[in-house]
């Protein structure tokens, strides 16, 4: 029963057709698909990233620090790459030599142990057995221990390091780590803040207009008030503030941290959207039928401003990607073990002068590509659904 | 009318209440306590204690609440807590440098912006339209940080065209030698999505009948366009300039960092860092009122020019 | 190392190696290799004699230098950050001051006669105030010059118990001084203060002769006169400005505050009564530089400059840029830029051929990464957990840490007591270095074993983390990463915990912070300002590690009471000893300075522990010569 009424509903409110007109508007743009297949190269990429396809090694420092990439041969040579890394050796030469002898720590409770452990992993000792021992909490314990592990030198202890690369495809930031590696896992990290901050902000400000719009009266004045707090608190104050409350670093403070500053937008187009429709004929036929506020709200309304706020969720990607380069660059952004384009531009924010410019030139290259593929998109996609503004 | 603005002015009232007491739960509550900056180097309990009795952070929340709530009736915010500047002052040396940036901006960007949706109004579907918008599009996907490293370095430093950073004390000074790059960085950033959103207003009054009268009556294209269509669609981009004024207050912040320019955004990250209580009441409760003024003034407008909006 | 942005001094130390010194300056002759540099050499030597300031403001001498981050505010006594304290030191007057180019640095009069007299063991010391000391112009004083007299100084001490003022620097005269914490008793139970006391401790004996009895001998009380903390203010005007000292600063030093717009310009001028005086300083023999300075200002009337013009720009770009670009005179090179200014650790051919200086020097300060000797894993005295500290401490790579993050710019703190501070014991190195190996076999030996996830647990079985307390910044960020990889080495989970920095603070004065970064630079140079830090009584104060060793607090007391020599340098040896067997923090690094300087800037180096130098220095604006 219900489902008839409501594809009939559908069927009065609008041309059935809607979407697949839509579509059709769409394809025959050739911005949006161009923009299309970019969005969904990148979210393969994404993807590909995410289950560890590509980019899964961006942490492995294999090459020097800040190798420049293969085919720019620019300034920056070999002689000043080693030069700058080993800056420290010329500046000051007034630390302290390497090959003095250790001193006796007599003091030192852990000094038969280390003494020992040094011996088994083939380490030098300065030979401070010798020397008068005094009272050591642990001398029966290490004198156990070495009968135990007598055996000597651990394998791991003189690892071969592996040698450097000069020069990757596109440059190596300060760790030695690969941009490229970077930059792609930047993607996935970037594109995952996205798409979740902008889910979590309409889901918000979808659902609390929907009850403003729909129900009037207490409720909305109620939810407008609150809408209206948000609206007028300074956007970097609130997250400022909404960041130090969520003290912990992560994608998913990130995605919060953005998601609870920036329902109040769509929060508004939807409250006028249930505003207008609840008082269409088809609401009122649904009504009569006695279908419950919440099947009237969510079956037969939603569907018909859905339209509305998918635009809207696709505004907020672009927003949010935006947003991340600034909670970055606030300290706000993700923490050390994943790498996003807002982490790079910051990070890369003073190689430029330095004349390091591919971090900086990559991560700001994806991200417009990807950031501009996805607001043309978005217009088209705005453009299909309403086309008289075409 | 007079009853409309009344009933608006009168819901400030609780909207500020909530602003208050959420901005007293974020930083009071569980904000940052001031006294362990204040307290130097070597601090002992003592000196804490001094400083929290001293700055009135010892007292219960409700007493704090309290005060807050006359200070905003009253406007007296009284002194920063870290460099006991009162903070009326604050506002009067940092206001107009945040303006210097921010109404030029939204001067010549509400030119531009105006002048490029009529021309690809004129030629909406054309090939020029999609060029405009595309390029407009690519210029905004570039984070506005890249914007200022890139164009301090380059057009500043290397090329010389404006200084790398600074501030002046004369107007002029200030507004054609140290603010011209900064303008100029927003302008790039903004000026796409608002050449999207008037060349849509410009194209709602295209599709309107009295346009279709006009040209029924023989009127040329051009005027059309420059006199009727633009005058109506006028009255939505200034409403859209005035609701975007209040958040051009702080929203310029990274601009003033990089730039050294003393204005409210700047303020806003070191009254932040340094939990400076005062300081950040002042700013939210100023720019809230500013923001619900602004967008009274901008539903008044839409009344005032058509008599068709119900206010509400 | 946060504590950076908040405390961090423009100090600096004097006593260079050979190599700085080839490092230091075009202007040094004889210094290795200098052949292929000498065509420019040649012309930047041109360009130093001929250059001239960029600003022109009608024959004034004028000096524009950068802050790092904003002031706050000029009243000596509740002065809270580093910045804003320079300028106090350029306004008021400390009774006494430090040689400009004596090294190691060395007390000496700046407002009195003579060094003061110290008696009866280092418990009564005697001070005779110079005549003719005069107070810059203030409507409060009328159109008299106001001479500073001895009740300014005790005034200017009394305030520190002036609880209204939020006094900040009250520990360094805390219990020391006769009667002065009987005075604020009182004070507190009248619930006034009693301005016009007489404190038996600061006795006047006339308008210019002040008499300190304390209450034990310390031989590091000269110091505290020398703090600028300790400087000497007008009661009229604080008492004009009951709210607000801060703002109206008026001392008796070289320059007054003429404009100030808070976190943007400070723009300080001549004072017009200032006394006076020559430049007159013996070279420290140390530095050739010195030599050169000298030929520059001997006999210089003192205070040549007549405006000094300080901007706080907080972005490192902005600043290097806004130098290169000649809007400052000098700088403090970002960390970030130094690869380029100092390739290899000499100026770029480019800065060199402006004829730029470099002033390479070593600021008298370490950092380190404290465990918390509460915390029931990383902290107390048991042998697991010792060497569970001894692991962390010896997995941290501090080499990587000075090559990538600080540029090359800072060199591995080994000592207690670092460079360049009374009590430092050169070439010391200590037994807690870089080994990974010998890290993980230490825990493998005391049962920290790896669980599946391939990270260790406490020989408990208990969760493992190394969890780094730090505030969101990039600096911090590159830390995050450096000790992730290192911990990643010897299987120990990092993780990062992001805090504003009076949230760290304030859960470090409760012993809360589990492991952070924290730096300390001398307030004064002498190894008891350092060796304090780990002494169990100043828990909750500077020990932020909260250690408490017995055998430690007993050294320190020891330590404490004897000046600077050999006997002392004894039981430093043992406290080492007995912090790297406790090892509460794994020891940093002590940052390098380096200066870049341009040509026109004359008589100016680096003071070690002076912060305003100004009055030593000039400018060539190319007339009057």
């Amino acid at each position: 029963m219900t489902t008839a009424v409501n594809t009939a509903s559908i069927g009065i409110e609008r041309s059935p057709g809607l979407w697949s007109l839509a579509w059709k508007r769409l394809l025959r743009d050739k911005i949006a698909i161009v923009s299309m297949v970019i969005v969904i190269a990148f979210l393969l990429l994404a993807l590909a990233s995410a289950v560890g396809l590509v980019a899964g090694g961006w942490n492995n420092e294999i090459a020097k620090n800040y190798a420049p990439p293969t085919w720019f041969k620019g300034s920056t040579t070999e002689e000043d790459l080693s030069k700058s890394n080993k800056s420290a050796a010329a500046g000051p030469s007034l630390d302290t030599g390497l090959s003095r002898p250790e001193f006796v720590n007599d003091r030192d409770p852990l000094r038969d142990t280390i003494t020992e452990l040094k011996q088994q992993l083939g380490q030098s000792t300065s030979g401070g057995a010798d020397e008068i021992k005094i009272v050591d909490p642990l001398a029966d314990v290490i004198a156990e221990l070495k009968k135990k592990l007598g055996r000597t030198g651990d394998g791991d202890a003189n690892e071969v390091e592996a040698e450097k690369l000069s020069s990757l495809a596109f440059g190596a930031d300060k760790w030695g780590r690969s941009v490229f590696d970077k930059v792609v896992q930047g993607s996935e990290t970037s594109i995952t803040v996205g798409f979740a901050a902008a889910l979590v902000a309409t889901l918000i400000g979808a659902f609390l207009g929907a009850l403003a719009g729909y129900y009037g009266g207490k409720t909305d004045d109620f939810l407008n008030w609150f809408y209206s707090i948000f609206n007028s608190i300074p956007y970097i104050l609130l997250v400022l503030a909404i960041a130090a409350v969520l003290n912990k670093k992560g994608i998913l403070t990130v995605v919060l941290i953005l998601g609870l500053t920036g329902w109040a937008s769509i929060f508004r187009v939807v409250r006028a959207e249930y505003m207008k429709h609840k008082a269409r004929d088809y609401v009122r036929a649904a009504n009569a039928i006695g279908a419950s506020h919440a099947r009237r709200m969510f079956v037969h309304i939603f569907p018909n401003i859905s339209h509305v706020i998918l635009v809207q969720l696709s505004l907020y990607v672009v927003i949010f990607i935006k947003s991340e380069v600034i909670l970055s660059y606030l300290g706000f952004g993700v923490g050390v073990d994943t790498v996003s384009w807002g982490s790079m531009l910051n990070e890369a924010q003073n190689e430029l002068i330095l004349g390091y410019w591919w971090q900086l030139g990559a991560a700001t290259l994806f991200m417009a590509i990807l950031v501009t593929a996805f607001s043309l998109f978005t217009d088209s996609l705005r453009d299909a659904l309403d086309p008289k503004l075409k | 009318m007079a009853a409309y603005i009344v009933r608006r002015l009168w819901q400030i009232v609780p909207t500020m209440l909530g602003v208050i007491l959420l901005i007293f739960f974020l930083f009071n509550v569980v904000g940052g306590d001031p006294a362990y900056l204040l307290a130097g180097k070597i601090s002992n309990p003592e000196t804490i204690a001094n400083i929290r009795k001293q700055l009135g952070i010892d007292e219960p929340y409700y007493v704090q609440l309290w005060i807050f709530i006359k200070q905003v009736v009253t406007f007296d915010f009284g002194q920063s807590w870290s460099t006991n500047e009162y903070v009326s002052s604050i506002f009067a040396t940092r206001l107009p440098a945040s303006l210097m940036i921010g109404i030029p901006l939204l001067i010549v960007e509400a030119i531009i912006a105006i002048l490029i949706a009529l021309g690809v109004a004129y030629v909406r579907g054309s090939l020029t339209d999609r060029a405009v918008m595309v390029s407009c599009t690519v210029a905004q996907s570039v984070s506005i940080l890249v914007y200022i490293i890139v164009f301090q370095y380059v057009l500043a430093y290397k090329f010389g065209w404006f200084p790398v950073q600074g501030w002046g004390n004369g107007f002029f000074e200030n507004l054609f030698k140290y603010a011209s790059l900064p303008i100029l960085i927003a302008l790039v950033v903004s000026l796409a999505p608002n050449i999207r959103l008037y060349r849509t207003f410009l194209l709602d009054e295209i599709n309107q009948d009295y346009v279709r009268t006009a040209r029924a009556k023989g009127l040329t294209e051009n005027r059309v366009m420059l006199v009727h269509v633009l005058r109506n669609a006028a009255i939505p981009i200034i409403t859209n300039l005035m609701i975007q004024l209040p958040g051009l207050l702080v929203g310029l912040f990274l601009i003033e960092r990089f730039f050294s320019i003393p204005g409210i955004g700047r303020e806003v990250i070191l009254s932040v860092e340094r939990s400076d209580f005062p300081v950040i009441k002042a700013i939210t409760v100023y720019v809230a009122l500013a923001t619900m003024l602004a967008n009274l003034a901008a539903d008044l407008l839409y009344k005032a020019v058509d008599p068709r909006v119900e206010l509400k | 190392m946060d504590l950076l942005t908040t405390f961090r001094t423009q100090g600096g130390l004097g006593r260079c190696g050979a190599a700085i010194l080839c490092a230091l300056s075009v202007l040094v002759v004889g210094c290795g290799d200098r052949s292929p540099k000498s065509a420019q050499q040649s012309a930047s030597d041109a360009a130093v004699s001929s250059a001239v300031s960029p600003v022109q403001a009608d024959g004034k001498k004028v000096l524009r230098i950068p802050f790092v981050v904003a002031e706050t505010g000029f009243d000596p006594a509740n002065v809270h950050d580093l910045y804003s304290s320079i300028v106090v030191e350029g306004i008021f007057d400390s009774l006494l001051t430090y040689d400009y180019l004596a090294e190691p640095a060395k007390v000496v009069p700046k407002i009195t006669t003579e060094m003061p007299l110290a008696e009866d063991g280092g418990k009564v010391y005697t001070v005779k105030l110079r005549k003719g000391i005069y107070f810059s112009p203030h409507p409060v004083f009328g159109d008299k010059k106001r001479e500073l007299v001895a009740r300014d100084v005790t005034y200017s001490i009394m305030r520190h118990y002036d609880d209204s003022i939020k006094p900040v620097w009250r520990f360094l005269i805390e219990g020391k001084i006769v009667g002065l914490d009987d005075w604020y008793a009182a004070n507190k139970k009248a619930g006034k203060i009693d301005w016009d006391a007489k404190i038996p401790g600061i006795e006047e004996i006339d308008s210019h002769t002040i008499r300190f009895r304390l209450t034990k001998p310390d031989v590091n009380f000269n110091y505290v006169l020398a703090h600028p903390a300790m400087s000497i203010v007008a009661r009229e005007v604080i008492e004009k400005y009951p709210n607000d000292a801060q703002a109206n600063p008026v001392g008796t030093s070289a320059y007054y505050l003429k404009e100030w717009v808070r976190g943007q310009k400070i723009a300080l001028e001549k004072n017009p009564n200032f006394r006076g005086g020559t430049w007159d300083f013996k070279p420290s023999g140390k530095d050739p530089y010195d030599e050169i300075l000298v030929k520059q200002m001997q006999g210089k009337p003192l205070a040549q400059i007549d405006r000094v013009e300080i901007y706080p720009i907080e972005e490192e770009q902005s600043r290097w840029l806004a130098f290169k670009d000649k809007q400052l005179d000098l700088i403090n090179i970002p960390g970030n830029f130094s690869t380029q200014a100092i390739p290899g650790g000499n100026l770029a051919p480019e800065l060199l051929a402006q004829g730029i200086r470099l002033q390479k020097m070593v600021d008298p300060e370490y950092t380190y990464t404290y465990f918390q000797w509460n915390d029931p894993i990383w902290g107390g005295s048991e042998p697991h957990k010792v060497a569970l500290r001894r692991a962390a401490a010896m997995a941290i790579n501090r080499d990587e840490e000075i090559n990538v993050i600080r540029k090359g710019q800072a060199i591995k703190a080994e000592f207690i007591v670092p460079k360049g501070v009374a009590g430092h014991k050169e070439d010391f190195k200590s037994n807690i270095e870089y080994n990974p190996a010998l890290a993980n076999a230490l825990l493998d030996k005391f049962g920290y074993k790896k669980d599946t996830d391939g990270y260790r647990r406490t020989p408990d079985g208990k969760p493992l983390i190394f969890r780094y307390n730090s505030t969101p910044t990039a600096l911090e960020r590159e830390f995050d990463e450096l000790y992730k990889k290192n911990m990643d080495a010897i299987g120990i989970r990092f993780e990062s915990e992001k805090e504003k920095f009076s949230d760290a603070i304030k859960r470090e004065k409760r012993c809360q912070v589990k492991i952070r970064g924290a730096a300390w630079i001398a307030d004064y140079p002498d190894g008891d300002n350092f060796t304090q830090l780990l002494y169990s009584r100043n828990i909750g104060e500077s020990n932020n590690a909260c250690y408490k060793s017995e055998a430690y607090d007993k050294l320190y007391e020891q330590s404490r009471v004897l000046p600077d020599g050999p006997e002392r340098d004894k039981i430093y040896l043992e406290m080492q000893k007995q912090f790297e067997a406790d090892t509460p923090w794994a020891m940093g690094v002590t940052r390098l300075r380096n200066q870049a300087i341009y040509p026109w800037v004359l008589g100016y180096k680096k003071h070690p522990v002076l912060l305003a130098e100004w009055m030593y220095m000039d400018i060539n604006t190319g007339k009057g010569k």
